[in-house]
């Protein structure tokens, strides 16, 4: 006893430490741990007692609509008042289990002090015929309110009941090898026995040795055991992370969940689920409770419970069990037991049948107690009564009902635990944006619902409908912590925040300049787009022999008509709209800056008809200084050469004499013309052609105005006042050049012209 | 109450036998008790049916917790449905020996097979070198 009661003090000890917050939602578990909770659930006790119970129906079957007998062990065996330990029942209806019972002293007087639920056993046993647990089944009250529930104490016992329970590990096997027959459970008999002799040899030894020194090992083990709690993570700061929460998003709720949801709901919690949420029993009273505490508390209500004939019986029961029991040191127990819940238990503990005394009263007036305080099971079962009592007002699903009214083992997992993991659900099915996120769903959703409807027009009813929370957009900016004063940023990351490696920042030039880079861009891009287009029309065009030549007879003169439409839409896009003759400037001069357009052109002059032709040549030699300066960069002016010698070869002495006139154009223009090597070529080419033209045909008109000659005056006035440097070679020179000039000025200029220009009768 | 329509969740099938295909080909029926976000599963009452032929065989298991990522798919079981079976249930030991006798088998006309490909210049690559399954 002493020892027992060093661990109370340990515990209040414990509860008395000032914590922090998450220590106090441990310390919380503590108290279900050492407190409150202490009435709750031991599994393995219980699981003990229903193996106990397994061999009891076994043995007596005849025996067993005795329930009340079947009640009694579980009824004494959980609650912490209470008196009744299930070995003295067990001793009265099993004589083959007395000697263990006897000689388990240190196991009455644990289950003595912890007090454990009796109506936990009672849900194993409410019939006869219920299934009972083979001996290793410990999973089956898997709740980590129940594993929180323990004391000290308990754990110790329980630690004992491991050692107890390793060794019968065959018994499920054979006990289950029965089950789907007739869903019962019964094992072979001599199996209990097997577990009997077992437990009683371990808990003799036990008893010899004495209980080990727990205090110290009980604090972690009830840390580990309870709850799930993952110990406090040491890695991860509060800078820049969620703050560490004490039990991880992803362990499941044990009982009492409110409080700790509170604490937890981070997220938005905007979760619309057309279906009904069923109530929750509010806890009137307050989470934590002392033992004592509890027990004052439950006295007042009890005092005036509802259900004065229900438990006057089963109190009767229980002090049938109190004599037997009187052997045993109970201490607190009886009092307790009048007012206190383990009176108030072993009348939920009753079989479904033994409702039915009870029903009235009930039905009238569902209350709904505090049942934080109740064993998880228990709790359960009140949660099934209620809502079969719900079924069966409303629906005859008696089937379904009955089914599971008889297996013990349904609602394993809470109404709680299920709205929790669907609330996990939910939660993934979280979206700013539907139709982004989901699209295909969306859709097929709306075509069901539509087809539903057309369906369904006579028949109100409405299917539910799935609603998925919808959440705002939630802009998370990193922004990395900052010392004052410090160079650079932190660099702590998770998972939530990674780090921003590159602090990119967007630098943005000034308006005009933007516009004006925009602008020559535009520019510039037109032109290419332009020229692209024109090459495809030009490759066309340049094919069409190609398949002038392929095309049958009958199609080739549509396919020349094409070709005509062609080299038209061509010339087209050089000119302007109002000027037939002239060839845009400006259309030209942009299509000529670029060098895809001078070798468009230079490849475009050969198809163009004469006329046209020679207007693009006037318009390139009359813009001829702003083209050469455009071509500085890639002189590729020079591939004009061959077309435009083909033109001119083919132009008229007037043609000749304007575009020479173009060339020499305005004031200036010809000294810049001569600077470029393709405006010499282009003038050379000119008084060539005219040198040819007159010294072949006497009857050219070259000479009829005086153009003709004045032009060529002022070009040999200029090319002898250019100096040499700013002349630039030609491409070739063409050998009538001599004869040209000589016909036009006198010997000395022209010797100097020869100099000059390194013309030589023999050069070429 | 009706958890999340229109969607795939295994709160409704709670309390229900179910038959799990798990990835290692084993074939569990029990119970679903207890389920997670994670789909993991705890199955009460599980037994694990061995198929050979149009035998079968019960191994009774107790308590399976299934980690989630480990099932293939899961039903419901037609208690009705499950009476009238066309396949004939033996005794764990008959069933245990039926399924030796296959995998025997079949090893040796895969050693054969292998020999045949390996008599002709081809190789097939081991399953070793392949996914896990």
């Amino acid at each position: 006893m002493f020892r027992f009661q060093s661990f109370d003090d340990d515990c209040t000890l414990e509860e008395e430490e000032g914590l922090g917050e998450e220590e106090e939602e441990i310390d919380q578990f503590n108290d279900d741990t050492f407190g409150a909770g202490a009435i709750d659930d031991d599994w393995q006790e219980q699981h003990a007692r229903l193996a106990e119970l397994d061999e009891l129906v076994r043995d007596d079957l005849p025996g067993a609509d005795d329930p009340s007998s079947g009640d009694l062990p579980p009824a004494g065996s959980n609650a912490k008042p209470s008196p009744l330990p299930p070995p003295s029942s067990s001793s009265r209806l099993y004589p083959d289990i007395d000697e263990r019972a006897g000689g388990d002293l240190a196991e009455s007087l644990t289950r003595l002090i912890l007090g454990s639920d009796p109506a936990i056993a009672g849900v194993g046993t409410a019939s006869s015929d219920r299934s009972h647990l083979p001996p290793k089944l410990p999973g089956q009250t898997p709740h980590p309110s129940a594993l929180a529930g323990l004391s000290p104490l308990q754990l110790s016992y329980q630690h004992h009941q491991h050692i107890l329970h390793r060794g019968p590990a065959p018994l499920s096997q054979i006990n289950s090898h029965s089950i789907w027959e007739n869903n019962m459970g019964f094992g072979p008999v001599n199996s209990g026995l097997v577990s009997q002799k077992e437990d009683k040899t371990l808990m003799s030894i036990i008893k010899e040795v004495g209980l080990p020194n727990r205090p110290p090992k009980l604090r972690e083990e009830g840390r580990d055991l309870s709850e799930r709690v993952p110990p406090p993570r040491s890695s991860s700061p509060v800078i820049g992370s969620p703050p560490v929460r004490a039990v991880p998003i992803g362990t499941p709720p044990k009982q009492p969940m409110s409080q700790i949801l509170n604490q937890q709901n981070n997220h938005p919690s905007a979760i619309h689920v057309r279906a009904s949420v069923p109530m929750r029993y509010p806890p009137p009273f307050p989470e934590r409770l002392s033992p004592n505490n509890l027990l004052s508390i439950a006295n007042s209500p009890l005092s005036h419970s509802p259900f004065p004939a229900g438990v006057g019986p089963v109190l009767s029961q229980i002090q049938r069990a109190q004599m037997l029991n009187s052997q045993f040191h109970r201490g607190p127990g009886p009092p307790l037991l009048q007012g206190g819940i383990g009176g108030f238990r072993p009348f939920f503990g009753q079989s479904g049948p033994r409702m039915g005394p009870h029903g009235p009263p009930l039905s009238h007036a569902p209350i709904r107690h505090n049942t934080t305080h109740l064993h998880p099971q228990h709790r359960r079962m009140l949660n099934q009564r209620m809502q079969n009592r719900g079924l069966g007002d409303h629906v005859g699903g008696r089937g379904v009902g009955d089914r599971k009214n008889r297996d013990p083992y349904s609602n394993l997992m809470t109404q709680r635990e299920k709205e929790w993991v669907a609330r996990i659900q939910m939660m993934q099915l979280q979206s700013t944006d539907p139709y982004l996120d989901d699209y295909y769903y969306q859709n097929y959703y709306e075509k069901m619902e539509k087809r539903q409807e057309r369906d369904r027009d006579n028949r109100k009813e409405h299917t539910t409908k799935l609603i998925t929370p919808q959440v705002a957009k939630l802009e998370h900016t990193y922004r990395p912590v900052q010392f004052a004063g410090s160079l650079g940023k932190l660099t702590v990351s998770s998972v939530n925040n990674p780090r921003k490696m590159i602090d990119a920042v967007v630098t943005t030039r000034s308006d005009d300049e933007e516009k004006r880079e925009k602008q020559v861009w535009n520019k510039r891009r037109q032109i290419l787009y332009t020229v692209e287009k024109m090459y495809s029309l030009l490759l066309e065009v340049q094919d069409f022999e190609k398949k002038f030549l392929q095309t049958p007879e009958h199609q080739r003169d549509a396919l020349l008509e094409q070709h005509k439409t062609h080299t038209l839409q061509l010339y087209n896009s050089l000119r302007e709209k109002e000027w037939d003759d002239r060839v845009s400037d400006e259309q030209c001069l942009m299509i000529m800056s670029v060098r895809k357009g001078k070798r468009l052109i230079s490849r475009l002059l050969p198809f163009l008809p004469q006329p046209q032709a020679a207007a693009v040549i006037m318009g390139i030699a009359r813009n001829l200084p702003a083209l050469a300066k455009k071509d500085k960069q890639d002189q590729v002016l020079c591939w004009l050469v061959e077309p435009v010698t083909g033109v001119i070869q083919a132009m008229s002495s007037t043609s000749l004499t304007d575009l020479l006139q173009e060339l020499q154009g305005r004031e200036g223009q010809l000294p810049l013309v001569l600077q470029n090597k393709f405006g010499v070529t282009l003038l050379y080419l000119i008084l060539s052609e005219g040198e040819r033209m007159q010294s072949s045909d006497p009857n050219c008109q070259l000479m009829d105005d005086n153009r003709w000659t004045e032009l060529v005056f002022s070009v040999t006035r200029e090319l002898l006042k250019v100096p040499s440097s700013a002349l630039s070679s030609p491409l070739f020179t063409p050998p009538n050049l001599v004869s040209l000039f000589s016909r036009y000025v006198d010997r000395q200029r022209l010797e100097l012209l020869q100099e000059k220009l390194q013309i030589t009768s023999l050069s070429r | 109450m009706n958890y999340m329509p229109g969607t795939a969740s295994l709160i409704e099938d709670i309390d229900k036998k179910h038959l799990v295909l798990l990835r290692d080909g084993r074939t569990l029926i029990g119970i679903l008790r207890s389920i997670d976000q994670f789909a993991n599963l705890v199955l009460h009452q599980t037994v694990e049916r061995i198929h050979v032929g149009k035998k079968f065989g019960d191994i009774p298991r107790g308590i399976f917790v299934v980690r989630g990522e480990n099932v293939v798919l899961l039903g419901e079981v037609d208690l009705d449905k499950e009476c009238d079976q066309i396949l004939q249930r033996v005794s764990i030991e008959e069933i245990l020996e039926e399924q030796r006798t296959e995998q025997q088998a079949k090893q040796e006309s895969e050693r054969l097979k292998l020999q045949a490909v390996k008599e002709r210049g081809l190789s097939i690559p081991k399953a070793d070198t392949l996914d896990d399954f």
